[in-house]
C-alpha cells in the first residue's frame, strides 16, 4: 500500500498520494468557502467578506499551499527523489516544476458548479451561456496580469533568487 | 454598454491576479508561514473588497458565480510560465485533480445546505 501511494508516475507526474491530497484538499477550501463566504457576508457586510479573506483563505493557504521557511529556505527544500519536498495538500505536479496551480482555481471552478447545480434545470444552459463571457474576460485579465508580473524577472529584480 | 462591464472584468481580473502573485510568494519567503497567512489577509480582503463587494468583476443577481479565483488561477499558472519558464502542459494533472475536487466539493454543498438550519430558516423566513 505505502509502496503503491508513493509510486510516482511520471505520465501524469503525480504519486497516487498527491492525486489524493490534491482533490481532498482543494475539497475542504471548497465546501468551506461555498458554505461560509456567503453567510459571513450576510451577517456582517463586507467586514464579513474580509473577515472570510483573512480566516478562510489564510487557514487553507496553510493546508493547501504552505512551503518550509521562515525567512531561511526561500528555495524550498531539495526532495532526495529531486525537485523539492512539499508539505501542502495542492501537490504542484512533476516534483514542482509545474507552474504554480493555486488554489483558486478549485474555488472558482467550485463557486461556478455550485450555483449551475442551484440553479433551476430547465435554464442551467442559459446560465452556462450568460456565465461564459464574464468567465473569458477574467480569465483574459489574470492572463494579462501574470504574464505581465512574470515580465520583472527580465529586468534582473530577483527578490531572494526566485 | 456591455463590453464596460467586460472591461471592467478584465481590470479586475488583472490586478488581482498581479496583487497576488507579486506579494503572496515574497511575503511567505520573507515570513514563512505566517507570512503567507498575513498575504491572504492583506491580499485576498482588499480584492474580495474590490472585486466582489463593489462589483468590479460582473456578478449579476440570480446568475451564475464568476469568482475572482478565476483570475488567479490564470495569474498563476501563467506567470509560473513566464517567470519560472516552467511548461504550460505540466499544470494540468494538478489542474485537473483541483477542479474535481471543486465539483465534488460543489455537489456536496448542494446536499448539505438542504440540511443545515441556517440555510432553511433563511429560506423559510423569505
Amino acid at each position: 500500500m505505502i509502496a503503491f501511494l508513493s509510486t510516482y508516475y511520471d505520465a501524469i507526474g503525480m504519486t497516487p498520494a498527491g492525486i489524493l491530497t490534491t482533490i481532498f484538499g482543494s475539497f475542504c477550501v471548497t465546501f468551506v468557502v461555498i458554505i461560509c463566504w456567503g453567510k459571513l457576508v450576510e451577517d456582517f457586510g463586507p467586514a464579513g467578506g474580509m473577515l472570510s479573506a483573512a480566516i478562510i483563505i489564510g487557514t487553507f493557504w496553510v493546508v493547501n499551499h504552505k512551503l518550509p521557511g521562515f525567512g531561511i529556505n526561500p528555495d524550498c527544500i531539495a526532495s532526495p527523489d529531486g525537485g523539492i519536498k512539499q508539505y501542502g495538500m495542492i501537490y504542484q505536479a512533476y516534483r514542482g516544476a509545474c507552474p504554480w496551480v493555486d488554489m483558486g482555481t478549485t474555488i472558482a471552478i467550485g463557486l461556478w458548479c455550485h450555483s449551475l447545480f442551484m440553479g433551476k434545470p430547465g435554464e442551467r444552459l442559459a446560465l452556462v451561456r450568460e456565465s461564459l463571457p464574464r468567465v473569458a474576460a477574467l480569465v483574459f485579465g489574470g492572463i494579462i496580469g501574470g504574464a505581465i508580473l512574470g515580465l520583472i524577472s527580465y529586468s534582473g529584480a530577483n527578490l531572494f533568487g526566485g | 454598454m456591455n463590453w464596460k462591464r467586460h472591461f471592467s472584468t478584465a481590470i479586475g481580473g488583472a490586478i488581482s491576479g498581479a496583487a497576488c502573485f507579486a506579494v503572496w510568494p515574497e511575503l511567505w519567503k520573507s515570513y514563512g508561514i505566517m507570512g503567507g497567512f498575513m498575504a491572504a489577509t492583506i491580499i485576498i480582503s482588499i480584492m474580495w473588497y474590490f472585486n466582489h463587494w463593489l462589483g468590479v468583476v460582473e456578478n449579476p443577481n440570480g446568475k451564475i458565480w464568476v469568482d475572482q479565483g478565476f483570475a488567479i488561477s490564470a495569474a498563476g499558472i501563467v506567470w509560473g510560465v513566464v517567470r519560472l519558464d516552467a511548461s504550460f502542459l505540466q499544470a494540468i494533472p494538478t489542474f485537473v485533480c483541483c477542479a474535481i475536487g471543486g465539483v465534488l466539493a460543489a455537489a456536496a454543498a448542494v446536499v448539505v445546505k438542504q440540511v443545515l438550519p441556517r440555510y432553511n430558516a433563511g429560506a423559510n423566513k423569505s
